[in-house]
């Protein structure tokens, strides 16, 4: 296993309280596979990967253990995470404009993490960081090197974006909707790209986004996160085939479909809780046109309904057998402020 | 007679960077046209760039038109002057993409659905009352809510509100500028299906903008497809899906990404980005990275024709 995420949990100071942002999210990813996140905005995909990388706000409180490579990096102080950013574990962002700085060359920036993480020499850098120009695909890496992101299209800089966090060769690869910013003619491109770096790298993927058609197409495995938690996890196919949970039977069918025209589309009514506001039992209660009793006032855990398929949902826990196990289960293991 | 009818129109606009530099022509729209029948739905999509929102703002004149013609239930309506305009207004009104931009923050929502009524000498007070109030509640929206601000909905509210204001005046023709972009999936769907009621109900016809080929394939009754200021290609929506002709809608539709795993398929990769509408390329604006482009290609600017029954397209190769 190359990562894996157990209880996560993290809360974020908002006009001086404290509000959950991530309730016990757990994972795994394993070697050369593509991991989807997929979820509505606010539903905590993209907190959950800043968590993993510990790029959090100030005053953030982080509990559960994460691990890297059997590594607990969740314990590590901050100056022992920066050992393996962009070394074991990078990251792309969804805007490729905002996260490159226009003040530097292409160069200079894909360079950074091999100046911080290699003993290379100068010329040894250069040489490299044309490699990975041309591995992820750019024409005329010798010039494109010394130029700055202004001078690039959209699809370039994502690319460069890879080449920057390649440099390293990590394990884990996280990226936070890559081509949401792209056309699709790009995205296409991209996407391919990324499953070519996987093949040769055999790193594993955490692709986050909200696009179901992206997930269909790069992942083996999909987490759906609904209002801050996990509420269903399965095998791509098995997942689009067989989804369980209202909350992912309600995306499914709200996605127009090639061949079917002008028919009313499946919706989910209301729209999600804030996290201050957060209903006392299943987050997807208010919402839910199958919800019971049970489902207002205790929280659903994860119930495996099939091999590797798991959902948290009143529908499918054995009956009367977990009832309480929410109330037993907040036990913060670690605990630290950054 | 169509609705809307479109001829050849264009919108240029000048860049011109620093004092010395020369003028640049930008060709956001370059030559296009189009009908859109009464109560039918008519897609654009394209690429970002491609010009498609700047086609959609010169045909309602929200910026003046270079060159051609749009005629509105055959009036012409490139030449009119101010007041006679305003009076057309009415009946063609704009739905924007962004639902956060595109209500003041500072108004209530009573306040928003009641401008266009205002500005138009609509009815007295009370009878605009319950237009508004018979607005809010065709679109999903408490009354008791009226006097609240933009802030205090979500976004999919916000663009019902927005669809509210575009028909408050009880329009004929919606343009809709990539109106569910900004929004979730499951609430796109909730803006969809209220766009397909109302045009049910009251007879509307839109053009719908949009960059996303499902939502536009799920909406439409006919596509165009625009590449560099130009239709490439122009048809009934289950052809232009079905049988795609001009290689880059075939390109384009390839490149979707189809939320099911089990359907693998031969992907067109195009290669590189679209270019600069400011220096496009000779001839077929496609050629650079069509492929099939042949050298004629970069030489001849391929015209719109009818290559099947209603089905158009722009492409010296079919």
């Amino acid at each position: 296993m190359l990562l894996d995420v157990k209880d996560v949990s993290l809360s974020l100071k908002r006009e001086g309280k404290y509000s959950k942002i991530l309730d016990q999210v757990s994972f795994h990813v394993n070697n050369g596979e593509t991991v989807g996140i997929v979820g509505e905005s606010g539903c905590g995909k993209s907190m959950t990967a800043l968590s993993l990388m510990r790029l959090l706000p100030d005053k953030a409180k982080l509990d559960g253990e994460i691990r890297l490579e059997d590594e607990l990096i969740s314990s590590y102080s901050n100056r022992k995470m920066q050992k393996i950013r962009g070394n074991q574990a990078s990251m792309i962002f969804q805007d490729p404009l905002t996260s490159l700085n226009p003040l530097h060359t292409v160069g200079k920036q894909i360079e950074e993490s091999l100046l911080l993480h290699t003993s290379l020499s100068k010329q040894e850098r250069r040489k490299r960081v044309i490699k990975l120009l041309n591995d992820v695909g750019l024409p005329r890496a010798d010039e494109l090197i010394d130029e700055y992101p202004h001078q690039l299209s959209g699809g370039m800089r994502q690319r460069i974006m890879i080449a920057m966090a390649m440099a390293c060769e990590p394990k884990l690869l996280i990226c936070d909707e890559p081509t949401t910013a792209l056309d699709v003619t790009v995205q296409a491109q991209i996407l391919e790209l990324m499953n070519e770096l996987k093949e040769r790298t055999r790193m594993g993927i955490i692709m986050i986004t909200h696009d179901l058609g992206v997930v269909a197409e790069v992942c083996d495995r999909v987490i759906v996160m609904y209002a801050g938690k996990v509420v269903e996890t399965a095998p791509v196919e098995e997942l689009f085939e067989n989804p369980k949970h209202p909350y992912t039977k309600g995306l499914m069918q709200s996605i127009p479909k090639l061949g079917i025209r002008k028919q009313m589309l499946g919706s989910i009514a209301g729209t999600v809780p804030s996290p201050e506001n957060m209903p006392a039992g299943c987050r997807f209660a208010d919402r839910c046109s199958q919800a019971m009793d049970v489902c207002k006032t205790n929280v659903p855990q994860m119930t495996q309904v099939k091999k590797n398929h798991k959902t948290a949902c009143w529908l499918y826990e054995n009956k009367g057998v977990k009832k309480d196990a929410a109330a037993g289960s907040e036990q913060p293991k670690t605990a630290f402020y950054l | 007679m169509p609705l809307l009818e479109v001829n050849n129109l264009k919108q240029h606009f000048i860049s011109k960077k620093g004092f010395l530099s020369e003028k640049r022509v930008v060709k956001a729209v370059d030559g296009v046209s189009l009908k859109v029948e009464k109560g039918k739905t008519l897609g654009v999509v394209g690429e970002s760039g491609c010009g498609k929102s700047s086609l959609g703002r010169s045909i309602l004149r929200l910026v003046q038109p270079t060159e051609g013609s749009v005629k509105f239930q055959g009036k012409e309506v490139t030449d009119l002057n101010a007041l006679e305009m305003k009076k057309l207004r009415r009946e063609m009104q704009i739905v924007f993409q962004d639902p956060y931009a595109s209500l003041n923050p500072r108004s209530t929502i009573r306040e928003i659905l009641e401008a266009p009524l205002k500005i138009h000498n609509v009815g007295n007070k009370k009878e605009r009352k319950k237009v508004i109030e018979e607005l809010v509640e065709r679109i999903g929206i408490r009354k008791d809510q009226l006097n609240n601000y933009p802030h205090e909905f979500s976004g999919g509210q916000r663009q019902r509100i927005g669809i509210a204001r575009a028909l408050a005046l009880n329009p004929k023709l919606i343009v809709a500028d990539e109106p569910v972009s900004a929004l979730d999936v499951s609430v796109q769907s909730q803006v969809l299906n209220l766009m397909l009621e109302l045009q049910q109900e009251m007879d509307l016809s839109y053009l719908f903008i949009s960059h996303d080929l499902s939502v536009v394939q799920h909406i439409s009754d006919q596509v165009a497809v625009m590449y560099l200021g130009k239709i490439v290609e122009f048809g009934d929506v289950e052809r232009i899906y079905n049988h795609p002709m001009h290689p880059y809608t075939q390109a384009l539709l390839s490149a979707l990404p189809i939320p099911d795993p089990k359907q693998k398929r031969e992907r067109i990769i195009l290669e590189g980005d679209l270019p600069s509408p400011i220096n496009p390329p000779s001839g077929c604006p496609f050629h650079t990275r069509c492929p099939f482009a042949t050298k004629e290609c970069k030489e001849v600017v391929p015209a719109l024709e009818e290559k099947t029954d209603n089905h158009f397209a722009a492409c010296i190769h079919i």
